[in-house]
């Protein structure tokens, strides 16, 4: 499968890919000859991070503080180990069909989300997120403006995303989901007509990969009737910085970190997305293992 | 995978497994270890998914860094004492480090953490080689230099092994990383009576490949990745999950299975070593161990779960069960009465 298509350049959420980097910045002088990252800082990308023990602030109680929420955290961790798989019952584990991860009715709801946009490239697109009416729902707004910014080396612009924060146990320590369970994603949506994307970031472990991404789109109605989507988790395919890759591999739903949502369909104009719920399905009727390069690769000739 | 090459990697496993049983100067253990290293990155990478790629490069790391930590063990020993033979490993830095590299092959705790993720990266087979004949080498190793190893260094890893082996094993859903957790308790008791009878340890690592073998096996015959597959597995061979429940009786060391008799020689040792709270503490840990074998005895046999899959996969075994399956599951259930004579063959 030699598709090669190139979604969008910096339609990963890695935007900024030319972020100078600190290090470069210090050996500035010593580097100058051969730079290997360019020093322009696009428009919309965040100012030079400060470095962490610029951060440092000596504050004792403070430490006490965080060291106190810190250990709390590590209980409950405990107390749901004991439990069992993923903090409940193995009863519970083992006969789930269906579980809701996400739901939009409050403010801290929407907390767990972040927000993104190509402004981080120096794009013009806006987006925004609030609850919906009732607080039934999340309402995921803006415009896409596919302008692309004039800095010679974006080809292309005009994104909005929103991504899910990634879950953090006790002393920031990473914390993956186990969707093995189940085989599809259902969601409760209410969009515009507009397709979007649903990408699913399993962090890898090795930095090589930090790009890789499983992705599939969502094609909403636009009615004024809220649609249950269902997706398999069958049919997401692998990318990479926004590019599908020629080998394909399906998803492994034992270590997931983030999902998101992205619009990226080229068109200039406002869009709108209401989400009331994303949840797991175990379809028993869905078969599929893996949509795409079903057959033998290696057959001997 | 095309044939000419999967020969190729089996025989290197060989040659490399051979080489290091085989040899008395530390080179050629080295020798051996390395290529046991590189013929099975190809077997673990198989399907080129990311996670098998990323299990692979984790496995390499370790074991090409562990295997440095041998030779520089036996360059410093050659050093000091002049000599490469292995039985003759005296000066103790070099016993020391030469622990913690082995430790570091086995998967022995502290230096476990490759072991269940390159297990759940790897296919059902290649974790099967990983978990029995990877750990012979390095094994065979210990058991020459047994009698000048620290005793103490040895019964901290073990008891750690078993410890954590048993609780990490605790909440996992992937059949594989039970496995490897199952692995990692298995080690401890190897490790802890290497000092005092190293026969016993070689007579626990054959009945725990014996045994390992057959779950995996077993768990291959049905496609088994994770614990709701297990639940299903019934309908497709109803005898061999029953089957499976004594395995893994076995596998967690109760009586009257063969599982029971390396342990209970173990503690039989560690007793007239004058270590008795030492045994109840290892035999006290590997309770946490029955507790994940009885849950995967739970959902392959004990419970039947209301529903079944409509996965095509599991539908319907395309192959016939291997008869060897049936030959290993019986002998790593029926082996504990013939325990006399396989004192005096050990």
């Amino acid at each position: 499968m030699a598709l090669a298509v190139m979604l969008l350049n910096g339609a990963s959420f890695h935007g900024g890919c030319c972020r100078p980097k600190v290090l470069l910045s210090s050996l500035g002088p010593l580097l100058s000859n051969s730079k290997l990252y360019s020093s322009y800082r696009r428009p919309g990308a965040e100012p030079e991070k400060k470095l962490s023990w610029q951060n440092a602030d000596f504050s004792f109680k403070k430490a006490i503080d965080h060291l106190k929420t810190q250990l709390s955290l590590l209980k409950k961790e405990t107390q749901d180990y004991l439990k069992g798989p993923g903090g409940h019952a193995l009863s519970q584990h083992l006969l789930e069909q269906t579980r809701v991860l996400w739901q939009f009715r409050s403010q801290e709801d929407l907390n767990k989300w972040v927000i993104s946009s190509d402004v981080e490239i120096g794009g013009k697109s806006k987006v925004y997120i609030k609850l919906g009416r009732n607080n039934q729902a999340a309402l995921l707004y803006g415009t896409l403006n596919t302008e692309v910014p004039r800095d010679g080396e974006t080809q292309y612009s005009g994104y909005c995303s929103m991504r899910s924060r990634p879950a953090v146990g006790s002393f920031n320590r990473k914390k993956y989901y186990d969707w093995s369970n189940f085989n599809s994603l259902y969601l409760r949506v209410r969009g515009d007509g507009r397709p979007w994307m649903v990408n699913i970031y399993t962090d890898p472990y090795f930095s090589h990969q930090k790009d890789d991404l499983y992705t599939y789109f969502m094609f909403t109605r636009g009615g004024p009737y809220w649609e249950e989507i269902q997706i398999p988790f069958s049919k997401f395919f692998l990318s990479s910085r926004g590019r599908v890759q020629d080998n394909q591999h399906p998803v492994w739903l034992d270590k997931i970190r983030t999902l998101g949502f992205t619009i990226g369909d080229k068109v200039d104009g406002p869009f709108q997305l209401e989400i009331d719920f994303i949840g797991l399905l175990n379809d028993r009727a869905h078969k599929e293992k893996f949509a795409y390069e079903a057959y033998d690769k290696n057959t001997p000739v | 995978m095309n044939p000419q090459a999967k020969l190729v990697f089996i025989a290197s496993l060989l040659l490399g497994s051979t080489i290091t049983i085989s040899s008395n100067h530390w080179i050629m253990a080295w020798t051996g270890l390395e290529i046991n290293t590189l013929a099975i990155l190809p077997l673990i990478s198989k399907s080129h998914h990311p996670r098998a790629i990323e299990a692979a490069t984790k496995y390499f790391l370790t074991q090409a860094a562990a295997s440095a930590l041998v030779l520089f063990s036996s360059m410093t020993n050659a050093w000091h004492t002049g000599q490469w033979d292995i039985t003759q490993l005296t000066h103790p830095m070099s016993c020391l480090i030469l622990t913690s590299a082995i430790a570091m092959k086995l998967g022995l705790v502290p230096f476990h953490f490759w072991f269940p993720e390159v297990l759940q990266g790897s296919p059902l087979t290649t974790g099967l080689i990983l978990s029995t004949a990877m750990k012979l080498p390095p094994l065979t190793l210990l058991f020459m230099t047994s009698h000048s190893l620290n005793p103490t260094l040895l019964v901290i890893l073990a008891i750690l092994s078993t410890a954590l082996g048993g609780w990490m094993g605790l909440n996992q859903t992937q059949t594989r990383k039970i496995l490897a957790f199952s692995s990692i308790s298995h080690l401890g008791w190897m490790a802890i009576i290497i000092t005092y009878n190293p026969k016993l340890t070689l007579l626990n690592f054959y009945l725990y490949a014996l045994m390992t073998a057959t779950v995996f096996m077993t768990l291959n015959s049905m496609k088994v990745l994770k614990l709701s597959t297990l639940m299903t597995a019934w309908t497709k061979a109803p005898s061999l999950s029953a089957i499976l429940l004594l395995t893994l009786l076995s596998l967690a060391g109760l009586p009257p299975m063969t599982g029971f008799l390396p342990k209970w020689l173990i503690i039989q040792e560690l007793t007239k070593q004058d270590m008795a709270p030492t045994a109840t503490i290892i035999s006290l840990l590997s309770l946490l161990g029955l507790f994940f074998y009885l849950r995967l005895a739970y959902c392959a046999t004990i419970t039947l779960p209301p529903h079944t899959t409509n996965h095509i996969k599991q539908w319907h075994i395309n192959k016939p069960t291997n008869p060897l399956i049936a030959i290993l599951a019986s002998l790593s259930i029926t082996l504990l009465p013939i325990a006399p004579m396989i004192l005096t063959i050990i």
